[in-house]
């Protein structure tokens, strides 16, 4: 297995939030979380991205546990929060230049990652004057800067409009055709079908979860 | 880790977009700020006196010792400095102090000279104030009675002891120039008591001129209320940027240091705009410094590499308070409460000569305090290592204070 999280603990004060986490993931796989507000997962998708420290447990990325080497987490992981990462006042060029130098950004923008997510379009809008769908994919532009084996995304379709969910969509979609893992944190319908494995996330620990299309049942195992 | 400068960059290019809006904020807030200070230094000058305490003298002056004693002190005694004794009638006393333009009213009885003369001392000085300015009435009716006792009590006897002398010497012709020399004697004894009271130059910066005193005051509070006109940078939501930062490998400390060396450049910049009016003042000659005469531009360029230091001790302090506050309403409301109190505190507003020991002690111990300090010792072309060491402690302790919440933000 290209991943493998084992028993990753996290508490708030005295309230535990993660028990005992696990899973795995292979090459190309895609895992959602699933949860209810509060549940605790965008807690561990910050764990598995470095911004928070976990009480225990471990996450090898082949063979290394990224946990005790969080100086490697900048260069495997692409993690995109929930809100936008972005300077308001600034616009998408000037977002990425702080990421990309100038030399890989242009060859991005025509050719590659941000090219895909249809970044070069909007490149000269300040932020504050984007819509929903234009700063996500700024945002997951600036998360791929270092070609990472793994992306987590925390929630990225929620209030999208549909052309701007699939965009994301594609982008995935050949983001694990080369190999990537994606670890996302999703609720949306369309999102949970590409997904390989999917768990929900309650009392702190991961339950497997097979979609099947049926949202009130999905509803009740929240 | 090339994001590290990059991310400085960044916030860089985000305070020169902010940079024209805060630059015309600025500059209307120099044009009154200079306004202001011309205005109060103009004013300060040509009434030196107007900070006196005025204190309403009605009834039986007209006894010549007492007249004579009144005048001394209004004329030559140090407590000029402090009080201002008005001779006015009961109806214009009572108006005055209604006005609030006297803050007392010293009654003398009809005859009173006279009983203390003749020792009876049955008529007493009356005096009325208001609760606030009570004590001060210690101190006016200790003067009086110095008066009493001293040049009209004691002076009497000698006087008339050396009018006998005379007359029976039959030198009755030098009795009158005789007199009056005994009586400036007695005046002079009279005003080398020392138990009256020190006189402080009122306000934080004991030792400069008003003009200095206003320009230094001036600067500081610019630099501390600073943090209000450059809000516009610290407007963020939540903690996905610093949590995303975090995952690229830019941790709580670069983080702070990018930003904080973004917004002291800002505050920098809208500090050399006020510099620049104020220099101005001085070359077409509106403001003139007493201490600085004949000294050309260096010792205003002295003045200003002094308070360099200061400015980044203030943007550090405005930083933190930022970090803490939710929000930026929050932030404004807390930078502005945190300046005035500090400043009250340290006698930016009210000459904290006034102030309880301990509290004076705590003002001069906070950064404004402190600031004070180095600004008044830089105004003068002195840069002293304790304050400067103190001032470089509060920048490092609220840099490292910003750190460790920006830390606890990403928990």
């Amino acid at each position: 297995m290209d991943v493998e999280v084992t028993g990753i603990r996290k508490s708030y004060s005295r309230k535990r939030v993660l028990e005992s986490i696990s899973f795995t993931a292979q090459a190309g796989s895609c895992i959602a979380i699933l949860g209810s507000n509060g549940s605790g997962k965008s807690t561990l998708l910050s764990i598995l991205a470095g911004v928070r420290k976990a009480d225990g447990g471990a996450f090898l990325y082949r063979g290394t546990d990224l946990l005790r080497r969080p100086g490697l987490i900048p260069g495997v992981i692409g993690y995109v929060p929930q809100g936008d990462p972005l300077m308001e006042e600034l616009n998408a060029w000037d977002n990425l230049r702080m990421w990309y130098d100038k030399k890989t950004l242009r060859r991005e923008l025509s050719e590659g990652a941000l090219g895909m997510l249809g970044i070069d379009a909007f490149l000269g809008t300040p932020v504050h004057r984007m819509s929903g769908g234009m700063k996500k994919r700024l945002s997951i532009g600036c998360a791929v800067v270092s070609r990472p084996g793994i992306l987590v995304l925390d929630e990225p379709s929620a209030a999208l409009d549909p052309v701007c969910k699939e965009n994301i969509r594609r982008y995935l979609a050949a983001y694990r055709q080369e190999g990537g893992i994606v670890v996302i944190a999703t609720h949306d319908a369309q999102d949970l079908e590409s997904c390989d494995v999917c768990y929900i996330l309650r009392e702190g620990t991961l339950h497997p979860w097979q979609y099947d299309g049926d949202f009130h049942r999905l509803a009740e195992a929240l | 880790m090339r994001q590290i400068p990059a991310y400085f960059l960044a916030q860089m290019k985000r305070a020169m977009r902010i940079l024209p809006g805060q630059l015309a904020v600025n500059l209307a807030v120099c044009a009154l700020a200079a306004t202001f200070a011309c205005l109060l230094i103009a004013q300060g000058v040509s009434e030196a006196g107007g900070a006196r305490y005025r204190i309403g003298m009605v009834g039986d002056l007209s006894d010549s010792y007492l007249g004579f004693g009144i005048a001394a002190l209004q004329d030559m005694d140090d407590s000029r400095f402090m009080i201002e004794l008005v001779g006015m009638s009961e109806q214009e006393a009572e108006n005055a102090f209604l006005r609030g333009d006297i803050y007392a009213i010293v009654r003398v009885p009809e005859g009173f000279l006279e009983s203390i003369v003749y020792g009876e001392n049955d008529r007493y000085v009356t005096y009325t104030a208001t609760q606030g300015q009570k004590g001060l009435g210690t101190m006016v009716m200790g003067e009086i009675t110095d008066i009493a006792s001293t040049l009209v009590t004691s002076s009497q006897s000698a006087i008339y002891a050396m009018q006998r002398v005379l007359a029976d010497q039959g030198r009755g012709e030098e009795i009158g120039r005789e007199t009056d020399k005994l009586n400036l004697s007695l005046i002079n004894l009279v005003l080398s008591r020392v138990e009256f009271g020190e006189v402080e130059v009122l306000g934080y910066a004991d030792g400069l001129s008003l003009e200095l005193y206003y320009i230094c005051g001036m600067f500081l509070l610019f630099l501390l209320l600073s943090g209000l006109l450059n809000s516009a940078l610290f407007v963020r939501k939540g903690t996905a940027l610093p949590g995303f930062l975090k995952a690229r490998g830019v941790g709580a400390f670069w983080q702070v240091t990018g930003e904080y060396l973004a917004y002291f450049c800002l505050v920098l910049t809208g500090f050399f705009c006020l510099c620049g009016f104020v220099f101005l003042g001085m070359e077409k000659g509106l403001v003139k410094v007493p201490e600085w005469e004949g000294m050309g531009a260096t010792p205003f360029w002295g003045l200003l590499r002094a308070l360099i230091p200061v400015a980044a001790m203030f943007a550090a302090l405005q930083f933190f308070l930022y970090e803490t506050a939710e929000g930026i309403v929050n932030g404004v409301l807390v930078q502005f409460i945190c300046g005035i109190g500090m400043g009250y505190l340290s006698g930016y507003f009210y000459p904290s000569a006034f102030f309880p020991e301990k509290m004076r002690t705590v003002g001069e111990a906070l950064p404004t305090g402190v600031a004070a300090r180095f600004a008044q010792a830089g105004a003068l072309g002195e840069i002293p290592a304790g304050a400067f060491a103190a001032v470089c402690g509060w920048l490092a302790l609220f840099l490292v204070l910003s750190v460790a919440v920006r830390k606890g933000r990403m928990k």
